[in-house]
C-alpha cells in the first residue's frame, strides 16, 4: 500500500425506485387503518392473533384463509419493551439527533404479537414495561403504517 | 460425518477505512491463505464467497470478485450471508466428494456503505421499513433490555464483556485499532454515548473493512497438506422467525438449535466441560452472554457469572470477538479462523492453554436471527 | 464421500408481469405449496433445511428470506442463502443438491426456493449497474462517470445479448428468420405451460419480424418479458425419494463455472473473453457436469434439455456450446423440428426463459422442468419417455453458467 492519492473522484446519485405489493391480507389491514381501526387475523389451529394479519401462521404452518378469521381489535395495548435512541435513519442516511426518540414494542389488546412504534408525550423516566398505552392516530389517514403516529399513555 | 479439515487461513488487518481497494484486499486474504497452506492457485477446485450486494453498493457484486478470489474458471458459487455460512457451503462441496480443496472467503468494506441504512433494507418493506422504527439500532436496545428485564441483569454485568473483549483485542495484531482499548474501564463503557438505550456505543461491535479466507480439504488431502489439520466435527444452523414482536429476545432460539445440531454431530453433550474455548460472533456485548446461555455453557441468566477471560474457566473470544472489529460477511469466518489458531497453538499473544476442542459461530439478521455454529477439533 | 441425491418434486407459482395480488413472501409460499402438492406424502415440517435465493437489488430488499421465514415454513430450521445474479436459481438448485450430497447429520430433505418479484423494482437500473462492469476500470481508461450512459458499453442484458448475437450470426450464418422461429416455438410451448408468462399459441414468424429493433439483431418481439414468480424444488436422499414419488430423478452431474472478471477482461466489462459468443464457461461447465454424469455423447444421450435463453440467439448458441448439436447447425435443428415437442431432442418445452423470466427463479425453472419431464409430470410433457435431461442457467454477471444433469438412474456408486 502506497500513500493515499485521489486519482479520480466521481460523485453522483443513481435513482432506483421501489414500490412493494403488500398482498391482500395487508391490504385489508391498511383499509382498516385508514378508518382508524386495527384488525388482525387468527390462526384456526393455535388461536394466535396477528397484527398485522398474515397468510401463514409460522408456529403451525397453517394457512389462514383470506376471507375468514378476521378479528376486530381495540386501539389500546400493553408496552412490552422499549428503547431510547438518538439515531434517525432513512433509506439514504443515518444521523444523530439532539432529541431522543423512545421506541416501544406494544402488544395490542387481544393480539399475540407486538408492533414497534414511537412513544409520544412521555419522558424516558416515566416509561414502564407493562404500562397501558393507546394509539395516537394521524388527523388525515392514508392507509399506510404512518397512520399510527405513535402510542401514548392510556 | 466424514472428516474435513481446515488446512490454511488468512485474514487481513481490520481497518475502519482501509487505504486500499476491495480487489486487493480479497487477493491478499486468499493468496495469504494459499501461502499459509503451501498451495498454489492450480490446486483450487472450488471457491465459495460471502459478500452482500447492499454492503458492496452494486448489483451482482459477487460476480466481479471472482477473479481476486481465485475462482476464475473454477467451479464456484456464492453465499449472501456471513462468511461462516460460506464455510458451510464449502464444507458441503467437499463432503459431496466432488471437490478436494475449497477456498472460502468473505468480507465487506464498511467505509464504502452508509452505516445502518443497509440494514434497513432487511426489514419488512410492506410494514416496518416505511416508518423505520425497527432497525439494527433499536433492535439492539430491545434485545438488551429484554435480557436485563428477564433475569435482572445489570448494565454493569454486560459492560464487563465489552471490557474483556476490547482488552483482548489489544493482543490481537489484526484487530481494529479503534477497538484495541488497553485501559478501558466499566465506567468508560457505561458512560459512552447512548446507541440505543440501554446499549452504549462501546458495547457495539463496530462494522469495519476486512476480508478473511480459509481452505477446506477432505481427510486424505488434508493430511498431505498440513501437519496441523483442524477437523470440523459438527456444524449446526437455524433461523428464528422474523418479527421482533414474535420472538423472546432474552434468549437466542436460533443459537440454541444451532448448538443442538452441531453438538449432536460432534458427540458433545456437555459443552462447558468438553469445549476448551469459544469464538462467538457477538454483534453486541449482551449477545455474548445470551449465546453462552443458549448453548447450555452457562445457566439461563447466569452468563455474566462465568469467568470468560483467557485464563478463566471458559474463555470466550480471546481474540476480542466481533467487538474487536466487525467486517460484515467476514466476522463469522474470522471467528472460525481464531478458533483454528487456538487449536493449532498459533494465537500468539492471546493463546489459551491446552486447546483441543473449540466452537465458533457466525450470524446474520437482526438480534442474530440466524446463527451457525461449528465444533472444531485438533489431532491430539 | 457423499451420497446419491434425488429430486422428488418441483413446483411453481403463477408468473405474470405484475403479481400485484401477493406480497413477496406470499408469492414464495405459492411455489412451495405447488411443490409439496406434487409430493403428497410429506409436509412442510418434514423439510430439514432451506436453501433460497433471488436477486436482492431488483426488489430493493436485502436478504429477504429473513422477513419471509414463516411464509416459507422455515421457522427454527437451517437456512442458507445463495445469490449469483442471473443464475441464482441454478445456483440455489445446485446448493440444494450439495446440501443433501454432503450427508450432514440431520439434513436429508432440502427445499430449494428461488424467486423474483421484479414488478416492485427498477430492473433497468439494477441491470445498468451490471452493464457498466467495473466502473473504476472504465474510469481508469479515461471514461468519466457521466459519460458512461452515452457509452452504454453493454446496455444491460440486451446489449450483451446483441454482441453475442452478432458474433454468433457471423460465424454460423444464422438469419433473423431463424431467430424468430426459436421465439415462435418457445411462445407456443409456453401456451401449454400453466405457470408461464407469455402464452402466444398463434404467434407467427412474420409477426415477430414485424416489430421494431431494440438493438440489432434483437427486436421487441424477440425478447423475454420481466416476470414476477417463484419456483421450488425438493431434494432428498435416494431412499426417501422412493417414498415421495414414483420416478425419483437422480442428480448425476452439476457444474457452475464462469469467465467472470472485475479487473481483467474486455474493457472492465466483466468478461475474460473478447468474443462473447465463445462462452468458455459453458464449455467447461458442461464438461464437468457431463463427466460426473458419465455422459460422453450428449447429442445421443440427452433426451431433453432446458437451456437458459432470454434471447433467441442464445438458445441457438447454447445448444451448440453445451454439446447437444454440432457447431453452426442449431438453426437447422429448429427448422427441421428436431427440437420440437415430439422431435428427437426437445428443447425448452416450457417456453423457456424467452417466455417467462423472473430473473431469480428462471435459472431454477430450467432444471425443475427438466426433472419434471423425467417424472412425466411436466405441464407440457414430452410424449416419448425422458430418461436423461439437463437444466442450464446463464448469468451471474454475464458469464456464469450453471448446469444440472439428471436421469432416472444413478450414474455413480457411493459406498
Amino acid at each position: 500500500m502506497t500513500e493515499e492519492k485521489i486519482v479520480v473522484a466521481n460523485k453522483g446519485i443513481i435513482r432506483a425506485e421501489f414500490a412493494f405489493w403488500v398482498g391482500q391480507y395487508m391490504d385489508k389491514f391498511y383499509d382498516a387503518l385508514e378508518n382508524k381501526k386495527i384488525v388482525g387475523n387468527k390462526c384456526p389451529k393455535c388461536g394466535d392473533v396477528f397484527v398485522p394479519p398474515r397468510k401463514i401462521c409460522g408456529k403451525c404452518n397453517e394457512t389462514i384463509p383470506l376471507d375468514q378469521n378476521w378479528v376486530d381489535l381495540p386501539d389500546t395495548g400493553i408496552l412490552k419493551n422499549y428503547t431510547i435512541t438518538y439515531y434517525k435513519i432513512n433509506d439514504r442516511a443515518s444521523r444523530k439527533v439532539k432529541k431522543p426518540q423512545i421506541i416501544g414494542m406494544v402488544q395490542i389488546d387481544g393480539s399475540s404479537t407486538s408492533i414497534v412504534y414511537r412513544l409520544l408525550n412521555i419522558e424516558p423516566g416515566e416509561v414502564k414495561i407493562g404500562m397501558k398505552v393507546k394509539v395516537n392516530w394521524e388527523e388525515a389517514t392514508k392507509g399506510d403504517p404512518s397512520d399510527i403516529k405513535g402510542f401514548s399513555k392510556a | 460425518m466424514e472428516k474435513v479439515a481446515i488446512v490454511g487461513y488468512n485474514q487481513v488487518k481490520l481497518y475502519s477505512d482501509a487505504n486500499y481497494g476491495r480487489y486487493e484486499m480479497i487477493f491478499e486474504a486468499v493468496r495469504g491463505a494459499l501461502d499459509n497452506a503451501g498451495l498454489k492457485k492450480k490446486d483450487i477446485t472450488t471457491v465459495v464467497s460471502a459478500t452482500n450486494d447492499y454492503y458492496d453498493g452494486r448489483t451482482i457484486s459477487n460476480s466481479l470478485t471472482v477473479e481476486p478470489g481465485g475462482g476464475y474458471l473454477a467451479d464456484e458459487s456464492k453465499v449472501e450471508m456471513d462468511g461462516a455460512h460460506a464455510v458451510l457451503y464449502g464444507l458441503m462441496r467437499v463432503l459431496s466428494g466432488n471437490h478436494k480443496l475449497a477456498v472460502v472467503w468473505g468480507g465487506s468494506m464498511a467505509s464504502s456503505y452508509p452505516a445502518h441504512t443497509v440494514h434497513l433494507y432487511e426489514t419488512d418493506p410492506t410494514w416496518e421499513r416505511p416508518i423505520t422504527y425497527v432497525s439494527d439500532i433499536t433492535s439492539a436496545g430491545f434485545q438488551m433490555r429484554a435480557y436485563m428485564e428477564k433475569y435482572g441483569i445489570s448494565a454493569e454485568e454486560i459492560a464487563k464483556t465489552a471490557v474483556k473483549n476490547r482488552k483482548n483485542a489489544v493482543n490481537n495484531p489484526l484487530a481494529l485499532a479503534e477497538a484495541q482499548n488497553p485501559n478501558i474501564t466499566l465506567k468508560d463503557v457505561l458512560e459512552s454515548d447512548i446507541y440505543s438505550d440501554p446499549v452504549t456505543e462501546l458495547m457495539v461491535a463496530q462494522p469495519c473493512d476486512g476480508v478473511a479466507a480459509l481452505l477446506l480439504a477432505p481427510e486424505k488431502q488434508a493430511k498431505k497438506i498440513t501437519d496441523n489439520p483442524v477437523w470440523i466435527t459438527g456444524v449446526g444452523l437455524s433461523q428464528e422467525t422474523y418479527y421482533l414482536g414474535d420472538r423472546d429476545l432474552s434468549t437466542s432460539k436460533s443459537m440454541e438449535l444451532a448448538g443442538k445440531m452441531a453438538f449432536q454431530a460432534a458427540g458433545i453433550n456437555d459443552p462447558n466441560t468438553q469445549i476448551d474455548v469459544a469464538e462467538l460472533y457477538e454483534a453486541f456485548a449482551h449477545e455474548e452472554l445470551i449465546f453462552i446461555e443458549s448453548l447450555g455453557i452457562a445457566e439461563k441468566g447466569k452468563g455474566a457469572d462465568l469467568n470468560a477471560e483467557i485464563g478463566g474457566d471458559f474463555p470466550v473470544n480471546p481474540s476480542g470477538g466481533a467487538l474487536g472489529g466487525n467486517p460484515l460477511c467476514a466476522t463469522g469466518l474470522i471467528r472460525i479462523i481464531e478458533a483454528v489458531k487456538q487449536i493449532r497453538g498459533e494465537a500468539k499473544g492471546y493463546q489459551v492453554k491446552n486447546v483441543n476442542k473449540a466452537i465458533a459461530s457466525g450470524q446474520i439478521g437482526m438480534c442474530s436471527q440466524n446463527n451457525i455454529l461449528y465444533v472444531l477439533e485438533g489431532d491430539n | 464421500m457423499g451420497r446419491q441425491v434425488c429430486i422428488a418434486s418441483a413446483g411453481f407459482s403463477e408468473h405474470a408481469s405484475k403479481r400485484s395480488d401477493v406480497s413477496m413472501p406470499e408469492l414464495v409460499s405459492e411455489a412451495i405449496k405447488d411443490c409439496l402438492k406434487n409430493a403428497p406424502s410429506i409436509e412442510i415440517n418434514d423439510i430439514d433445511m432451506f436453501v433460497n435465493g433471488n436477486m436482492p437489488a431488483f426488489e430493493g430488499a436485502n436478504i429477504p428470506e429473513l422477513w419471509m421465514t414463516d411464509w416459507m415454513g422455515a421457522r427454527n430450521k437451517p437456512l442458507m442463502r445463495v445469490t449469483t445474479g442471473g443464475t441464482t436459481g441454478g445456483s440455489v438448485a445446485i446448493a440444494g443438491y450439495y446440501s443433501v450430497a454432503s450427508g450432514l447429520p440431520g439434513v436429508d430433505t432440502v427445499l430449494a426456493i428461488a424467486f423474483e418479484q421484479q414488478s416492485q423494482g427498477d430492473t433497468a437500473t439494477g441491470l445498468a449497474s451490471v452493464a457498466y462492469g467495473e466502473i473504476s476500470v472504465l474510469n481508469s481508461l479515461g471514461i468519466p462517470y457521466d459519460q458512461l450512459t452515452l457509452l452504454f458499453s453493454a446496455g444491460a442484458a440486451i446489449g450483451v445479448a446483441s454482441y453475442q448475437a452478432t458474433n454468433y450470426m457471423r460465424k454460423s450464418k444464422t438469419t433473423e428468420e431463424d431467430l424468430a422461429r426459436v421465439v415462435v416455438q418457445n411462445r407456443h410451448n409456453a401456451a401449454k405451460t400453466w405457470w408461464a408468462h407469455l402464452k402466444m399459441p398463434n404467434l407467427t414468424i412474420e409477426e415477430v419480424l414485424d416489430t421494431p429493433y431494440i438493438s440489432y439483431p434483437l427486436r421487441y418481439g424477440m425478447v423475454c418479458p420481466a416476470s414476477d414468480g417463484a419456483c421450488a424444488m425438493l431434494f432428498t436422499t435416494e431412499e426417501k425419494a422412493k417414498d415421495m414419488c414414483d420416478i425419483p430423478v437422480y442428480v448425476n452431474g452439476v457444474g457452475s463455472i464462469a469467465t467472470e472478471t472485475g479487473i481483467l477482461g474486455y474493457c472492465g466489462s466483466g468478461s475474460g473473453q473478447l468474443d462473447p459468443s465463445e462462452q468458455l464457461g459453458a464449455q467447461k461447465t458442461s464438461d464437468v457436469a457431463f463427466q460426473q454424469a458419465g455422459i460422453s455423447f450428449p447429442r445421443k444421450e440427452i433426451d431433453y434439455a432446458e437451456v437458459y435463453s432470454p434471447f433467441p440467439n442464445q438458445e441457438l448458441m447454447w445448444v451448440e456450446k453445451l454439446g447437444l448439436f454440432e457447431e453452426n447447425t442449431a438453426s437447422e435443428m429448429y427448422e427441421t423440428g428436431v427440437t420440437a415437442l415430439n422431435g428427437e431432442l426437445p428443447i425448452n418445452c416450457s417456453g423457456g426463459v424467452n417466455s417467462t423470466n423472473a430473473i431469480g427463479a428462471s435459472a431454477m425453472e430450467r432444471p425443475a422442468v427438466a426433472a419434471l419431464q423425467i417424472m412425466g409430470k411436466a405441464s407440457n410433457q414430452v410424449p416419448e419417455t425422458v430418461h436423461t435431461s439437463l437444466g442450464h442457467g446463464w448469468g451471474g454477471y454475464i458469464n456464469l453458467i450453471t448446469m444440472m444433469v439428471m436421469a432416472d438412474e444413478p450414474a455413480r456408486k457411493f459406498k
